[in-house]
Parts: C-alpha cells; structure tokens; sequence
C-alpha cells in the first residue's frame, strides 16, 4: 500500500493506487488553496462589493435578470450577461447607435403617481444619480423606492471620504425588519452626505475623468422599467402573503407601503424590490 | 432576543417556523442523539462485548447501515455529476440537497465505523498501516477521502448563509470556492465511483462464503458493479423521498415538478440496468458460481426466514416494479406513484445490502458450522438511532438555515390563494 508498510511490494496496483491517492489529495488540496488564493486577492483588490452584487445577481430569477433592451420591447426574451453593467456590453453598444434613447417629452415625469423627473439617470435598484454642474453627480433614492421604505427607522450612510463603486453598496436603510443594502448607481468618492429630508443621501466626484453612466436608465426607458417593477411590487407582496391589488384599481402607491402591509414581511419585499435576494 | 438572532440567519424571503417551534421539534432528536452518543460510549470504553456480534457473526446491524446510508447518500456525487459535469440544470433545485444528504450520510457511516471499528485511540492505524490486502483498505481511504471531498463542498452552501456572508472573507471565499465546485464533482464522482464498488467488491472476493462470491472482469467481481449502479440508481431516487418528506414536514413545495420527473427518469434508468444486471448475475451465480463451490442456490434458501422470496423481493418488488414505474411518464407525474416507487426502490437497496451483509453471515458454509442467528443489542440500536437523529439534526438546522432548496421562494406564491387572508388595507395600492 504504502512504502512505509510492511509487505509493500511494488508493482502495478501499488502504482494505480498510490498514483490515484496522491492525485485525489493533489487536486483537492489545490482546488482550496486556489479558491483561498483567488478569496486572498479579491479582497486585496477590494472587489467584494463586486463579487457581493454578482452574487445576489445569480440569485436573482430569471425574469429579474432581464435586459434593459427586453423592457424597452427590443428583445422579446434576453438575460442581462453583465449583470445590469452595460458600459462593456456590445450589444447595448449596438442597440444605441441604432436607436437612441427617445429623448424627454417634460421634464417632470409624472409616472403611475409617482415622480420620475428625467434630469437624471435611475439605477435597477431603485437609486438615481444626477450630475452636477461641478462635475460631481447627486445620488438618491427613486420614489417608488422612497415609498417602499417610507420614513426609515435608520440609514447607515457611508463616510464622505469613503469610495463606492457601481453596483456596490452605497448606503444601508433600515425599516421595521428590513435591512436594505442599496446599490449604488455609480463608481466615485463620496462628497457629501445627504439624508430623507435633504433630497438626496450621497453626492459622489469622479475618481478619475468623468463618470460614466451609460449603464442607467433614462428617458423612454424609464417608463416601462417602472411599470415592470410596479409588477414586481404585487408580485413580491402576493408573494409574502399580502393582497394581490392590480393598477387596474386605479390608485397609486401610498407615501408609506410598508404601512399599509403591516404583517407582511417587508425584509423580504425589500430584498426583492431592492436586488437583494 | 434569541429569536430576532434566530431570524437573522434565516434565508430572506423563506418562511420557517418560530423559534420556539423549532426548538420543540429539535427536543427529542437530541434526546436520541444524546442516548446513541451514550450507547457509542459504552461500545467504545467497554468493547464490543456490549454488542451481540462474535468473532464469527462480524457483521451486524451497523455495517448494513453503512452500506445502505452509502448507497442512499450516493445521490450526492451522482446529482453533483449530472449538474456539473453533463450539465442537467434543472438539478441545480436539489443539489444542495443532495449535498446536505451526502454530507449526513458519510459522516454518519464514519461515526458507525468507528465505533464498530473499536479502539478509538488508534484508528489513524488504518491510514498509516493499511492491510494491503483487504479491500476494506480502498473503502477506509475512498469513504474518508470522499467524506472530506463532501465537507468542501458544502462550505458554499454554509458560508451563503445570509449573516454570514456579511464578513467580507466568507463572501469572496465561498464565490471563488463555487467557481471550482466542478472539480470536485469531479473528484467525489470517481471516488464514490471507487468505494461504492469497493464495498460490493468487499462481498464477492469471499471465496470461503459462497453465498456472496462472484466471479467478474479481472480483479472486480461482479458485486463491485452491481453496488456502482444501484447506488446511483437509488441515489436520485432518496433525493425524491427527503424532497417529499421535507416537503409535508414543512408544507411547503421545494422542487418544481420538472426536477421529480427528471429525478425519477434518471433513477428508472438506472433501476432497469441495475434489475437486468443483477438477473443475469443471479443466473450465472445460480448455475455457475455456486455449483463449482459445492452448493445449489436452493441450498441457500433452505434457512428460514431466508427463503426465496427475498430474492424475489429484491428483484422483482423493489427493482422491476418501481423501475416501471419510474419509467411511465403518466404514473411518475402523479406523487400517489412517484413516491411509493422511490420509496421501494430505496427499500430494494437496503434489502439487497442486508442479503449481502446478514443473510451471508447467518449461513453454513461447512459441514459442522450452524446457521446463526443474530438480533442486534440495545447498545447496538441505540448507536444507530444516535446516528438517525444526527442525521435529522444536521438536515434540520440546514434546511432552516441555509438555501438549501432555491426554488422555494418562486415556488411560494403558487401555494399562497389556499393560504391567502384579507389584506390589512386592501386597495390602498
């Protein structure tokens, strides 16, 4: 069996059985020592946020994880293959030289009774990011998003000075027994601090160059983005046991939702609404 | 306090019971797992004096566990095969399932083996001075290789639990870890593949018992295929029953119906090459195998209760049938056919180890030998019952803790219109 045995002869059994042993034990040990080294470099390399929000994409259902192109009507079915990163996606390269995005017809949006003012780009998970005059970029959270959490029992907000990256977490709201990490909607350096009275919670300068946003929502694609995510709203509360109302009631979101669905679990409405599974 | 910690951990978007629930639904499997742990205790300090095995019945009521739990816990390497290596990815619903099921089923069987083994103080005795005859040899090496094998892969089903991906290192480690799960798929596959047949082989090369020899391709006698193809048989076909039963426990639906089906497809397969296998091998040992060692099959089954209805059973009851079964569109779509027949199917591997394990140590196989007979000691069934509730334990707090079924929270809505209550504030949305 082994040389150290007694009675070990070599021949061609001990060889097949030493040479699977060893292999077995070799391909194991380097599996976990690669997947510790790979673990050892990303957090080197700060990319947890990333590997976090690449994580919870995964998670996502398949119609979740649907192209920007697919709710504008441009695909009939297609999965978004950058996790909702479009700057490196040629597809939606192509899509845009093709056809523009169909510019602002005002410049308040009233949208299901709710405002979406097109000044500004929106993020899937329900943050938008304005650019300032001064070349750094306001970002806060969409009014569906707002009233989803209607007046937070506490939002934890990063220092200014602190960096937050596309996709990453940019800040962190609590409400009732939801913990919500929010995406942020773009890379840079945390400014400024704002809060829910103030309009906004983060106003971000470009690490270097300008901020690239060609991965938001904007203009005509806002539109039936929300009217989907208005979807996922009754879908996610019938989900968590609470009533199934339809748009075709006729009524708009109330200023406070969790409110209004006080037994429900709003962790879990929020993880959903918010891309958090 | 407790509970809101409690909460905490669970998966976001499933719903478990209460704290306090769960607590009294854990109670009387730590109460047996405390019992088997003392009677483990007993076995190991006192010796296995307190069991009724002797030098001459050796094998007894925990090796047949261990082979069955082996067999049934082979669903883990065999869906981690389909899922990662021939990339059937509608197994991706229960592989952590199956992983959890693995994971209980090894290290139960190791926990069992030890405590048959003895002399706890030297068991690192079998790695370093393996007997380079015995086949048990490749098993102890394959079985704990595996086992180690199983433990990796369920780390990423460990650290994606909701709180404790919040550290940073868990996070990166369990991504980077799943990115590579492929190789250990890879690796458990041939490593199950080994032992499994390692553990019929162990059978079939006893020429002094020709009850369980056979004869076979080379150095692997025919047992050593047999145990590969009905463990992988079998092994979806447990994967359907926990699913199921979890399922009731929890009322809740798990797996979409697509997943039974391909499950239940998989192991019909494989049951009707394992029935075919296992006819032709019955045939040759019968007119064959047996004969040139000096006995009639028949002379086998004069003992009773081993008559030939085990035989029957064992192929006919718990192979052909529920392989027909498995293999009917119509009747495997309904759960009234589809569980039953997975249920017998496992049945028909724990029969066909209990053959190998107890009916060949009951009989003569000399003419001044007895037929022996063997009930095993409260000591004996106590450990098995230890090894019982850890398994429900680990599943349990798995099942509450951990994703170990993805499609749930989709599955959710299609269960809540029977569930469903008048809302607090209907119309306000």
């Amino acid at each position: 069996m082994f040389p150290w045995n007694y009675g070990f002869h070599f021949g061609v059994a001990s060889y097949i059985f030493l040479g699977a042993f060893y292999t077995v034990l070799v391909v194991v040990a380097t599996t976990i020592l690669s997947a510790l080294w790979r673990a050892h470099q990303d957090l080197s390399n700060s990319k947890a946020e990333d590997i976090r929000w690449h994580s919870d994409f995964h998670d996502l259902s398949a119609a979740d994880r649907a192209c920007r192109h697919v709710l504008t009507g441009e695909f009939k079915s297609r999965e978004c293959p950058n996790a909702f990163d479009c700057r490196g996606c040629e597809t939606h390269a192509r899509l845009v030289a093709v056809h523009p995005p169909v510019a602002a017809a005002e410049a308040e949006a009233d949208l299901f009774g709710m405002s979406f003012p097109l000044d500004r780009m929106y993020h899937r998970g329900h943050t938008w990011a304005r650019p300032e005059a001064d070349g750094t970029v306001t970002v806060g959270l969409d009014d569906l998003g707002a009233r989803l959490l209607g007046t937070p029992d506490a939002v934890d907000l990063p220092e200014p000075g602190s960096r937050v990256q596309a996709n990453g977490t940019a800040f962190r709201i609590h409400k009732r027994e939801a913990d919500v990490r929010v995406l942020s909607p773009v890379d840079g350096e945390v400014v400024e601090t704002g809060g829910v009275g103030r309009g906004f919670f983060l106003r971000v300068k470009p690490l270097d160059g300008p901020i690239d946003m060609r991965h938001l929502l904007r203009d005509g694609e806002v539109k039936p983005w929300l009217m989907r995510e208005l979807e996922r709203l009754q879908l996610a509360l019938t989900m968590e046991g609470a009533s199934t109302p339809s748009l075709a009631d006729g009524g708009v979101p109330v200023a406070d939702i969790a409110a209004a669905y006080p037994k429900t679990d709003w962790d879990a409405v929020c993880g959903e609404m918010f891309l958090e599974p | 306090m407790v509970k809101q910690l409690d909460k905490e951990f669970i998966t976001r978007g499933v719903r478990r019971c209460s704290t306090p629930r769960f607590v009294l639904w854990l109670t009387p499997w730590v109460a047996l797992l405390i019992f088997g742990a003392y009677c483990a205790g007993l076995c190991l300090v006192k010796g296995l004096n307190q069991t009724n095995m002797d030098n001459r019945y050796a094998f007894g009521l925990w090796i047949f566990v261990d082979l069955t739990i082996i067999a049934l816990g082979a669903g883990a390497f065999f869906t981690g095969f389909l899922l990662y290596i021939l990339k059937f990815k509608e197994l991706k619903a229960v592989i952590n399932s199956a992983v959890v099921i693995g994971v209980v089923c090894y290290s139960g069987a190791m926990a069992a083996l030890m405590v048959d083994v003895g002399q706890p103080l030297r068991a690192w005795f079998t790695f370093w001075y393996p007997n380079v005859h015995s086949m048990l040899t490749e098993v102890t090496f394959c079985i704990s290789c595996y086992l180690t094998v199983l433990l990796i892969e369920y780390l990423p089903i460990l650290l994606k639990n909701r709180k404790l991906r919040d550290i940073p290192a868990f996070l990166v480690f369990e991504f980077e870890l799943h990115k590579l799960i492929y190789v250990l798929a890879g690796v458990g596959t041939f490593l199950s593949f080994f032992h499994q047949g390692s553990l019929g082989g162990l059978y079939g090369v006893l020429r002094g018992r020709p009850f369980a020899f056979r004869e076979g391709i080379l150095v692997w006698p025919s047992t050593f295929f047999l145990f590969i193809i009905s463990a992988a048989a079998v092994g979806p076909s447990f994967l359907i029953c926990t699913t199921w039963l979890v399922e009731k426990i929890s009322g809740k639906r798990l797996a979409k119906d697509r997943v039974f089906d391909l499950l239940a497809r998989i192991s019909g397969i494989l049951l009707s090459v394992y029935v075919l296998a296992k006819t032709i091998d019955t045939l040759i040992w019968i007119n064959r195998t047996s004969p040139s060692l000096g006995f009639t099959a028949s002379q086998y089954y004069d003992w009773k209760p081993f008559g030939t209805w085990i035989l029957f059973a064992e192929i006919v009851v718990c192979g052909l049938v529920p392989a027909l079964i498995l293999l009917t569109p119509r009747l495997r779509a309904q759960r009234a056919w589809l569980i039953p027949a997975a249920a017998v199917a496992c049945c028909g591997v724990a029969l066909n180890r209990y053959v190998q394990t107890v009916q060949t140590m009951a009989l003569p196989t000399l003419s001044f030998d007895k037929f022996l007979t063997y009930t095993p000691s409260w000591q004996e069934t106590g450990t098995f019952l230890g090894v019982l509730a850890y398994g429900v334990l680990v599943y349990s707090f798995s099942f509450r803790y951990f994703q170990i079924f993805p499609e749930e929270r989709e599955l959710k809505i299609e269960v809540r219109p029977q569930q469903e209550e008048e809302p607090a504030l209907a119309g306000r949305f």
